[in-house]
This record gives C-alpha cells, sequence and structure tokens, in this order.
C-alpha cells in the first residue's frame, strides 16, 4: 500500500473512530454486573449473520427471553455482495443495514466486544464488568491466523483481506481504481477451511471484470493454497473463459510477504504485485479460542448437529463460520440457519419442550459478470442427530435469471435476520 | 371489599403472574409443530411464506394439493430448479403433507411490488385469455390444481411465463399443453405486463 500509513488507514476506514467510542461508552469501563438480570436471559456474542438470526428468532419464539447481543460495530455490512463493491457494482453503503429492526423486537444491543467467557458462573465479560447468562449463543464469525504468513503480523494494517466487509472492501476497490493499467493485481487463497468457499473466486471474476473494462494491460494473478478452485469449480472455470487476465496458479501456498519489495513469496516462487489482496489463513473467532471452544487444532469448534451446544462446553451454543463437523461450508446462509436451530433450540430447552430437529439448508449465489451469477445448492436431513446432505445441486450455467433471484434472495434473508 | 371480592383479586393476581414471563411461552410460534419444519424457507419465501421480493414466489395461502404438486415436481426434476430440487428433497423428509397444510393456513400478504398502471391495464386485456382456467380474479381452479395468482411477485410471475413457453417447466405434460400453446402465442414483451395485472389483484 503506498503512502498510507496506519494512522491514516485507521482514520480512513473509521475503525480508530469505532474505538474511540467504545471505550468512551459505558460498558467497557464498568465494572461488576453491567446489568442485572430479572429473568431468563440468552446473550448472543457477535451480530452477523448467524447471531444476528438467533437473537431475532429467541424473541420471535418466546419474548418473555431477555435477549443481550454483544456486538461491537453499530451498523451490520453484508460480506455475501460485498465483491461487487470491487467491481465498482455496488456502493458499500448498499450492503449497510441498521439494528433497528432487532431493537424494535426488544434485542438489547450492547456494542461492545465481549473479553471472556466464564462458563462455571455463567458469564461474559465485557472489560471490568459482566453480563449474566443462562444460555449462550456465540457466533463470533473467523478470525486471521496471521502467524501463518511470514512479515504480515507486522504488516496486517496495510495488506488488506477485505474478508470481513467494511472498510477493508472501500480501501481495497480504491486501490484497485488507483492502480495504474498495466499493473498486477495478486489474490491469495486460502487452504480450505475458510469463510465462503467460493468468495475468492467470485472476488477474481470481479476484479478481473473491472480490469477487463477499464485496464485492459492489467492482470490477476491468483496464488492458490489448494489443489483446484474449491467451490463451483467448472462453473468458475466457464465464467473465467470470458477474462484473457486471470492468471490461475493452484497449490501455491503463500508463505511470506515483504510489503518493501512488492513480494508474496510461496513455497516455490517470489510473485511481485501492484495491489495485493492477502486472505489469510482462519480459525473461528478469537472469543472462541479464548474461551476454549475450539478443538485440539486451536481453530475450529465442534457442536450438537441438532441444538449447536458446544461439545466442549454446556449452555454455550457456537453457531456460524466458527463451528467444524457438520458437511455445510462455512456460508451466510447456513450461520443464518444455524441461528435459527440454535434459538429455537434454546427456547425449547428453557420451556421444558423436545427440542425439534432442524436440518440446515444453504443457498448461495456468486456473481461472475456485472450481471450474471452462478449458485449452489445444498439441502440437509439429521440421521441418528448427525447433519447429513441430502443433495447439492448447482446452476447449469451462468445466466442473468440466476441474478435477479440472487438480488432478491439478498433482500429476503437479511429481512430475515434484520427486520 | 368482601371476602368473595378478596379471593377473586388474589386469583387474579396469582393468575397474571402464571402469565407473566416464563409462562408467556406459552402462545409461542413453537406450539405450532410445523414452524420448526419450515424455518429453512424463510430465507427465501420471507415470514410464513409472505415473500416480499420480486423473484421469490409467496407460500402463503397456496393450495395444498397444488403446493405438494410443485414439490414433487421439484424432487423428480420434472419441474427443472437447482434451487429447489434439494430443498423439496427437504421438504419430504420433513413432512410433505404437515408442510403443505401449514403454508395453506397462512394468510396471504399481496406483493409490495406496485407496477405501473398502464402496465396493469395493458396485462388485463392480455388476461382475457387466461380467466378461463385462472378465473375472472386470478384464484384459480383448486380442483384442477391451478394455483392463485393474484398478488404474487411480477417477476416470479413473468419468469414462469417464460418456463412454460419453453416448455423447460414440466416438459411434456399433457396437462398443461394448452397453457404451453397460449403461451407460445403471445409474445415475451406482453409477459411483464400480464404478471404486473396478476400481481395487482387481491
Amino acid at each position: 500500500m503506498s503512502g498510507l500509513t496506519r494512522r491514516d488507514f485507521l482514520r480512513a476506514s473509521g475503525i480508530g473512530v469505532g474505538l474511540g467510542l467504545g471505550l468512551a461508552g459505558c460498558a467497557a469501563t464498568t465494572t461488576g454486573d453491567i446489568a442485572p438480570k430479572s429473568g431468563r436471559r440468552v446473550v448472543v456474542i457477535g451480530g452477523g449473520w448467524g447471531g444476528s438470526t438467533a437473537a431475532r428468532y429467541l424473541r420471535m419464539a418466546d419474548p418473555s427471553i431477555e435477549v443481550m447481543m454483544l456486538e461491537p460495530n453499530r451498523e451490520f455490512i453484508s460480506c455475501p455482495f460485498s465483491n461487487l463493491v470491487l467491481s465498482g457494482q455496488r456502493t458499500i453503503e448498499s450492503l449497510t443495514l441498521s439494528y433497528e429492526g432487532l431493537r424494535n423486537r426488544g434485542v438489547k444491543i450492547i456494542n461492545e466486544t465481549a473479553t471472556a467467557i466464564e462458563p462455571d458462573t455463567k458469564r461474559v465479560r465485557i472489560g471490568q464488568g459482566y453480563v449474566a447468562y443462562d444460555k449462550l449463543v456465540v457466533s463470533p464469525g473467523i478470525d486471521f491466523q496471521w502467524e501463518q504468513v511470514e512479515g504480515l503480523a507486522a504488516a496486517k494494517d496495510t495488506v488488506l483481506h477485505a474478508w470481513k466487509a467494511g472498510p477493508q472492501t472501500v480501501e481495497l476497490a480504491r486501490q484497485i481504481q488507483s492502480m495504474p493499467d498495466g499493473g498486477v493485481f495478486v489474490l491469495t487463497v486460502p487452504p480450505v477451511a475458510y469463510r465462503c468457499p467460493p468468495g475468492p473466486y467470485e472476488r477474481i471474476c470481479q476484479v478481473a471484470w473491472y480490469l477487463k473494462n477499464n485496464k485492459p494491460k492489467s492482470k490477476v494473478i491468483v496464488l492458490d493454497a489448494n489443489q483446484n478452485i474449491v467451490s463451483k469449480t467448472a462453473l468458475f472455470r466457464a465464467a473465467w473463459q470470458a477474462y484473457p487476465n486471470i492468471d490461475y496458479r493452484a497449490s501455491q501456498k503463500v508463505i511470506g510477504v515483504d510489503t518493501s519489495t512488492r513480494e508474496v513469496r510461496t513455497e516455490f516462487d517470489r510473485v511481485k504485485y501492484d495491489v495485493l489482496n492477502l486472505i489469510p489463513p482462519q480459525r473461528a473467532g478469537a472469543i472462541a479460542v479464548q474461551a476454549d471452544l475450539v478443538g485440539a487444532d486451536k481453530r475450529w469448534c465442534e457442536v450438537s448437529h441438532v441444538t449447536y451446544e458446544s461439545v466442549k462446553q454446556k449452555d454455550i451454543h457456537v453457531i456460524g463460520d466458527s463451528t467444524i463437523g457438520l458437511p455445510v461450508p462455512k456460508s451466510g446462509n447456513v450461520a443464518n440457519n444455524m441461528g435459527k436451530a440454535a434459538a429455537l433450540s434454546i427456547v425449547s430447552l428453557l420451556n421444558g419442550k423436545p427440542v425439534p430437529l432442524m436440518p440446515p439448508g444453504n443457498t448461495c449465489y456468486s456473481w461472475v459478470s456485472d450481471k450474471e451469477a452462478i449458485a449452489v445448492v445444498n439441502a440437509y436431513k439429521i440421521e441418528n442427530d448427525k447433519v447429513v446432505q441430502i443433495e447439492q445441486k448447482l446452476t447449469p450455467a451462468q445466466s442473468v435469471s440466476v441474478a435477479q433471484r440472487a438480488e432478491s434472495w439478498r433482500q429476503s434473508i437479511w429481512a430475515d435476520m434484520l427486520s | 371489599m368482601t371476602t368473595t371480592r378478596l379471593a377473586a383479586a388474589l386469583a387474579a393476581a396469582v393468575f397474571a403472574l402464571a402469565a407473566g414471563p416464563g409462562a408467556a411461552s406459552a402462545a409461542g410460534p413453537l406450539d405450532d409443530p410445523a414452524f420448526p419444519k419450515v424455518i429453512t424457507c424463510a430465507a427465501c419465501h420471507g415470514a410464513n411464506g409472505n415473500s416480499r421480493t420480486d423473484m421469490m414466489p409467496i407460500l402463503a395461502g397456496l393450495d395444498p394439493a397444488y403446493f405438494k404438486r410443485q414439490i414433487e415436481n421439484y424432487a423428480t426434476g420434472k419441474r427443472p430448479s437447482p434451487e429447489m430440487e434439494p430443498y423439496a428433497k427437504q421438504v419430504q423428509f420433513l413432512g410433505l403433507d404437515e408442510i403443505a397444510a401449514y403454508f395453506a393456513a397462512q394468510k396471504r400478504q399481496p406483493t409490495p411490488f406496485r407496477p405501473a398502471v398502464e402496465a396493469v391495464a395493458k396485462g388485463k386485456a392480455t388476461a382475457a385469455q387466461c380467466v378461463i382456467c385462472h378465473g375472472p380474479d386470478g384464484k384459480g381452479d383448486a380442483a384442477r390444481l391451478i394455483p392463485s395468482l393474484a398478488g404474487q411477485p411480477p417477476g416470479y410471475l413473468a419468469q414462469q411465463m417464460l418456463l412454460f413457453k419453453q416448455d423447460t417447466r414440466d416438459p411434456g405434460d399433457p396437462l398443461l399443453a394448452a397453457k404451453k400453446a397460449l403461451m407460445r402465442i403471445i409474445p415475451d414483451g406482453q409477459f411483464p405486463e400480464l404478471a404486473a395485472y396478476y400481481s395487482s389483484l387481491r
């Protein structure tokens, strides 16, 4: 990133402002019980696709249960569709949504980060203070394994992942737009498992589309740690026929980055970049690791396939991208389904009722140009308390009508989380 | 206050407590055993099957026999849809009869899309050819598995007309031969108007 200091980046991105508000707010500096509990309470950590859905369905299923959601961001920004910001097809504002709908349903939102979980006393720590819970939903999304790429930890404020939609998405779009014609855009794909399996390949389509139309001498070099395109393989291969500016290199795991020479290093090669989008290897969100909800690999959380209760801690239900062991992708639609199933399980358990079987589903659209999309759909059943895939289907080809349905899916599922 | 009235007041207070926090869950959606079976549908088809978007059909108020036929056709691939084929099999796994009855019992809220008045008027003129099956009010004929189109989203309706015309929805079905013949003589450009008209019906 040329000439952009960490302070400039924080200022431009609003991260510094958010931090300031957080510290000035009451909860982080309060000691003791921040909000004494009077009745039954469920605390939800994280207001993304899983957490928002869980909070909404908890209130829908039993309004007598108090629901408290901890989310440091004041607005919701959708990761799905955010690759379209990189091609200029969408603005980040068009993907930014209010939590007002959840507040209107009685969800109490605290714009703070959960700093620790105390399962024995059933408390969530927020700085010096805490809130008590009867049941806890942990939906922290992913965090990055900076240490897996040499030089990345020191450069993590300037080497962009743009893998959590927000300021980094906007900054990466700006860098692509500012890149000279003839410049090289390098995108690195992390090894599985990572958030949104088709996401990197959709991003490649969007950047390649933009460069083809605006900077025809530029190219996209893809360094994929995996042996092949991870998701919708044949459909992406077909889409890339329209983008001769893509140079795709499989089995090229990035092991180092040097911002002074503007190079990324793989096990076999050094690759120069003008703009770099390094998507680092991933693990469950920090709070899940801190609370030891993760397995022996310290990466992901194993859960019940029926209730999403952690196999390691009673009364803590983990949902979304931080889970492992179900045959489902780490997608927004799956997190949405897990949020519903966890919410209805918790309401059933708190009311002494049997937990119904609620198998997930996954509908996943990817934009391959400015007008056309492809999709993959997975449906599941539950057999012997385990989630089993019934079927996976792909669209036969890319089309405008799939893209039209993608738009309707976006509007509908946003309402299913936040209205 | 007499003893009787005091007792009544106490009883009322106790009842109010019992109905307060903790027991209010008695009337929640979980008391309908079908509700947990349709939560996956809501991501696309909206709360209680009342889709608010242009391309996803409203399931609320659909005739249960028609709903069941469509799920069966999606599951076998007779009505080809990469999105719906897996989910149709999930619906069969969870209980087709129960889910069909659930959506049939929901009150349909017409699509929020408000097409242009001229499009509706033009569509109404074209629709003169459709009333023999779909009825003058677009409500269809449940006995013949002809669905109500009234208030469905216009984008969905227009897309289905195109699929019928191309014979890609239920290809070769003799019961749909007349319908498809009609679709073939209507120019593609008139489908959005026809869809606008049916979406405007209440």
